[in-house]
């Protein structure tokens, strides 16, 4: 899932106290799961904003919404009439939902309430951590399921620096070492003679970005030359 | 308990107007002790700010 963090309300505050209304839109996927801007945080948010606003004399009126997703334009059906009645959305969507409800709901104004960290796992209850870099050549296959550009802090795909030290990573302590990561783990599947051949320069040509990904299935020569000039 | 406070104070209310005890349903003196701890703490505090801005005065 992509993990996301809550601004700090003074952030967030500075952001919106000059408005009259705002409409606190969550996102129940992603960020619903990691605990930063589902229906449950929505809430908390817009309570504290109203109590903010009264404290501070002001008058904002604020709403509350919560979509599936703000990363797909079917789901702001429901709310798309609703949205009218307010000066901007606060949006608790990743950055992905953010830009994409400033793109279907134009020209209404979209501010963002959350900081995207990652693509990541739930590690125990309320801590998640990073495992996938979106680099678009994946190659967990050669490293037992770990990925070295991830996890590794100088994603290093020929094996550990000097750096590591007693199964743990220079950069911190309290990180692991990549590379012994997958060392036990090959060991375990008995492929340690899989890391004796040089990985193979990586295709940076997938990292450029925006990123697009058209399905087969709906692939339409004639609009991918359009896109491509 | 502990996010609740955090959030009280973000917004500038004392985080102290908010506890939470764990008290056996026979347990009557806890039960005292800890409402005689939140009324000292409401009489020190004095009125919510939010009812000073809501314009209540008592």
């Amino acid at each position: 899932m992509i993990v996301a963090e809550r601004k700090l309300f003074e952030q967030i505050w500075e952001s919106v106290k000059d408005l009259k209304s705002l409409l606190v839109l969550g996102c129940g996927t992603c960020v619903s799961v990691c605990q930063s801007g589902g229906e449950k945080e929505v809430g908390l948010l817009a309570s504290e904003l109203r109590m903010k606003s009264r404290l501070a004399g002001k008058e904002i009126k604020i709403g509350e919404a919560t979509i599936e997703r703000q990363c797909d334009r079917e789901f702001f059906d429901s709310i798309k009439d609703k949205v009218n009645e307010y000066d901007a959305i606060l949006s608790m969507a990743c950055g992905a939902g953010v830009q994409f409800s400033a793109e279907v709901l134009e020209p209404v104004r979209v501010i963002p309430a959350l900081n995207t960290r990652f693509i990541g796992v739930t590690v125990e209850e309320g801590i998640w951590a990073e495992r996938c870099r979106a680099c678009g050549n994946c190659v967990l296959r050669d490293y037992g399921g770990i990925c070295p550009i991830t996890i590794c802090a100088k994603s290093l795909v020929n094996g550990p620096c000097g750096g590591s030290k007693n199964g743990k990573c220079e950069a911190s302590q309290e990180k692991d070492c990549a590379w012994v990561l997958i060392y036990n783990r090959l060991k375990k599947q008995n492929r340690l003679d899989d890391l004796r051949r040089d990985a193979p320069i990586k295709d940076y040509t997938t990292q450029t970005h925006p990123g697009r990904y058209v399905n087969e299935a709906y692939r339409k020569p004639e609009l991918e030359a359009q896109h491509a000039e | 308990m502990r996010q609740a406070k955090k959030l009280l104070e973000e917004i500038g209310i004392e985080p102290e107007r908010v506890e939470m005890f764990n008290i056996g349903a026979s347990d009557a003196v806890l039960f005292a002790k800890a409402a005689d701890q939140m009324t000292e703490c409401a009489n020190r505090l004095g009125p919510s700010p939010l009812k000073k801005a809501r314009g209540v005065s008592k």
